[in-house]
């Protein structure tokens, strides 16, 4: 019985699945940009070795209630929960907006794990070197701990990114304009469901690859040369 | 009859040769001591001789029988007879001792459990581990470990034993409790391959002391005539920098 | 509209929770399953299948669950088979639980030291009494933890399935929040159900990994 298909149809709706691209794109690195700022923040509240004071011990466990709370329980229930949950307690945002925020909350957690590890990993004297030298703390986290830091896990981070980039795809649910949601408005139309979905996966991957060869290419010109590919 | 027999043997990895024509004839119940710098090809020697790594020519013989380094069947015909203790011990950390020295016999041999049971406990005897039957490696010391690593090698009753560096990753005061139980199985007749640093052991115990220098035998003859009268400045080099 | 009292919402929640439940298990075990011999395969033909598996592997681990569950409703009912959610849910989670799994368990068994297959070889050992009685037995317990940790991944996941139609916590969840239109109520529920399922593998994930740190 032969099966016929028809990936013709799917693709000339190519505007629609370029927008969803866009959208895509412009949500990932939205999410980039704040959820690792979010994540490096978050990391040096729980981080040990910092040669630090400790913070405030309602900070520390706030972070690290958020941050279990975020790693165990789906991201689309985060969504559904940030979209259809806060305007009963005032907070009304777009679909877009919902997305991004979950997004960011989302890549923010896993991020504060990751740059942890990473922190936490670096050799005791370090810190109390930077700050022999007369620098302040946040010097010596900024300047001395972290770019280390980030070159060691760099492999993580960017595997996380491409997880939440790979995740945005649930955005569609509350009809966000990304690139699951055009598969799905196009197999509306001409009822070539798994065409479109093939088509969707297949730049999805396409996504992934050039997501990790980018910021691969980010860590060598930002961190030095060094193992992070 | 030569047990080993090693005819021009040329190894390389990639671009770079680490054999570069070896020959050599071990008698049975000889005792041969290696030595030579590090890089000189010692180790990847011993690791032809019993399939661990393969050559691009030339020839080894081991009881007259050719090595084909592509034939599992044939490579397991071989290290029943010829048996390997690493530097590393090896042992396998999931094994009580007993189960290291019994692994092999019954898959290999297919001995039954009550004889293989034996012949593991008196093995353990004869190294000075008796009372460790039970005990898991990491519960030993690394002289005791690697004596373990010895009995389960002989174990499966190889007339061949290869000895790779097996205490140079010992703490000194541990290194004479493994030679000790060496130098009982060369008196036992055992044909024993060492690689090693322990000049005063190779001195007492070898028949013959193999000099290696960038992938050839460079000198070769009894310890006496080697480490009393090194004929080649390469041998002179290495005695001084390792004795001086 | 029928009124629905908080303990209608959470009695109606937590029958929803057998379904998510039922699916991880059932993912689990066939991914499991068709993981290991996704990997045994590998091992013992590395020349001929090792580019194709870890091809499979790259393709599940480069495409979002979404997609994968959709293509399985769709691609089974352009085959002609008769899709329920169930099916199709369970064939999705399954194929993308095994590619993550057999990369895993990949890991482990490289994570085991050559010597180990040295010395076995040494003694004279054939290839798969190798594996199965000194490389695998390791490979297991360095597995543990992250085959744990994937564990959570996978119970995340079943939320997924909602959007085929298949009836577990999330979908019920939604459900609910309209018919109650007190979704914030209801969703924190939800979350909360699902936590109260993940947290404890999580941890006991974490615990699993120290022990095995402790060892070594």
């Amino acid at each position: 019985m032969p099966i016929e298909l028809d990936f013709g149809a799917v693709l000339a709706d190519w505007p629609l699945l370029l927008r969803g691209v866009a959208w895509t794109v412009a949500l990932t690195l939205g999410a980039l940009l704040a959820g690792s700022a979010l994540g490096i923040v978050c990391a040096w509240v729980r981080a040990r070795n910092l040669g630090a004071r400790q913070a405030p011990f309602w900070l520390q466990h706030g972070v690290a209630a958020y941050v279990e709370l975020v790693r165990n329980t789906p991201f689309i229930v985060q969504l559904f929960f940030i979209f259809f949950g806060l305007p009963a307690a005032g907070v009304r945002l777009s679909a877009e907006a919902a997305s991004l925020l979950a997004m960011v909350l989302n890549l923010g957690a896993y991020a504060t794990e990751i740059i942890r590890a990473g922190l936490e990993s670096a050799h005791p004297g370090q810190a109390e070197a930077a700050l022999c030298l007369g620098l302040s703390t946040r010097q010596t986290f900024v300047r001395v701990l972290l770019p280390p830091a980030l070159q060691r896990v760099w492999p993580s981070l960017v595997g996380q990114v491409v997880i939440v980039m790979l995740g945005s795809s649930v955005c569609g649910q509350i009809s966000t304009p990304e690139l699951s949601y055009a598969a799905d408005l196009i197999q509306s139309r001409n009822f070539r469901s798994f065409e479109a979905f093939i088509v969707v996966g297949l730049a999805y991957l396409l996504l992934s690859l050039l997501l990790r060869q980018g910021l691969n290419r980010l860590a060598t010109l930002w961190l030095g040369p060094g193992r992070h590919a | 009859m030569p047990v080993i027999e090693i005819r021009d043997l040329r190894k390389s990895y990639g671009a770079n040769e680490v054999l570069k024509g070896v020959s050599l004839d071990v008698a049975p119940g000889e005792v041969i001591a290696i030595i030579g710098k590090s890089g000189s090809g010692k180790s990847t020697l011993l690791r032809c001789i019993n399939g661990l790594e393969d050559f691009q020519s030339g020839s080894l013989h081991v009881h007259g029988a050719p090595l084909q380094a592509h034939k599992p069947a044939a490579l397991r015909a071989l290290r029943q007879q010829v048996g390997m203790v690493f530097q590393s011990f090896n042992l396998f950390p999931h094994l009580s001792v007993g189960r290291n020295l019994m692994l092999a016999p019954s898959l290999v041999l297919k001995l039954d459990p009550v004889s293989n049971e034996e012949r593991a406990r008196k093995l353990l005897a004869r190294v000075g581990l008796a009372d460790k039957f039970d005990a898991y490696g990491d519960q030993l010391s690394g002289g005791q470990q690697q004596r373990v690593a010895i009995a389960r090698a002989l174990a499966m009753q190889p007339d061949i034993l290869l000895c790779d560096e097996i205490t140079s990753a010992l703490d000194p005061e541990l290194v004479g409790e493994v030679l000790r139980v060496v130098e009982q199985l060369a008196q036992d007749g055992m044909t024993l391959l060492m690689v090693t640093h322990e000049m005063q052991f190779a001195r007492k115990v070898a028949n013959r002391v193999i000099f290696m220098h960038q992938g050839l035998v460079h000198e070769s003859g009894s310890p006496q005539a080697l480490f009393g009268d090194p004929q080649t400045p390469e041998l002179r080099q290495f005695l001084g920098a390792l004795l001086g | 509209m029928p009124d629905f009292s908080l303990w209608d919402i959470v009695r109606n929640l937590l029958l929803a929770c057998r379904w998510t439940v039922g699916l991880s298990a059932l993912a689990f075990a066939g991914g499991a399953s068709v993981g290991l011999l996704l990997l045994l395969l590998r091992l013992a033909f590395p020349k001929a299948l090792d580019w194709p598996i870890a091809g499979f592997v790259q393709l599940f681990q480069g495409i979002p669950l979404l997609v994968q569950f959709f293509l399985a409703y769709y691609g089974l009912g352009l085959v002609g088979i008769q899709t329920s959610p169930w099916v199709a849910a369970s064939l999705g989670l399954t194929l993308y639980a095994s590619a993550f799994l057999c990369d895993i368990w990949r890991g482990c068994v490289r994570a085991v030291a050559r010597g180990q297959w040295e010395a076995s070889a040494s003694l004279g050992l054939r290839w798969h009494e190798q594996l199965l009685f000194v490389i695998l037995p390791q490979a297991l317990r360095i597995a543990l933890p992250p085959t744990v940790g994937f564990l959570v991944q996978l119970i995340k996941g079943t939320a997924l399935a909602s959007v085929i139609g298949f009836m577990e916590l999330t979908r019920v969840g939604k459900t609910l929040a309209n018919a109650t239109l007190s979704p914030f109520l209801v969703f924190g529920f939800v979350a909360l159900f699902y936590f109260a399922l993940c947290y404890p593998v999580s941890r006991a994930a974490r615990a699993l990994e120290r022990k095995m740190h402790a060892r070594h």
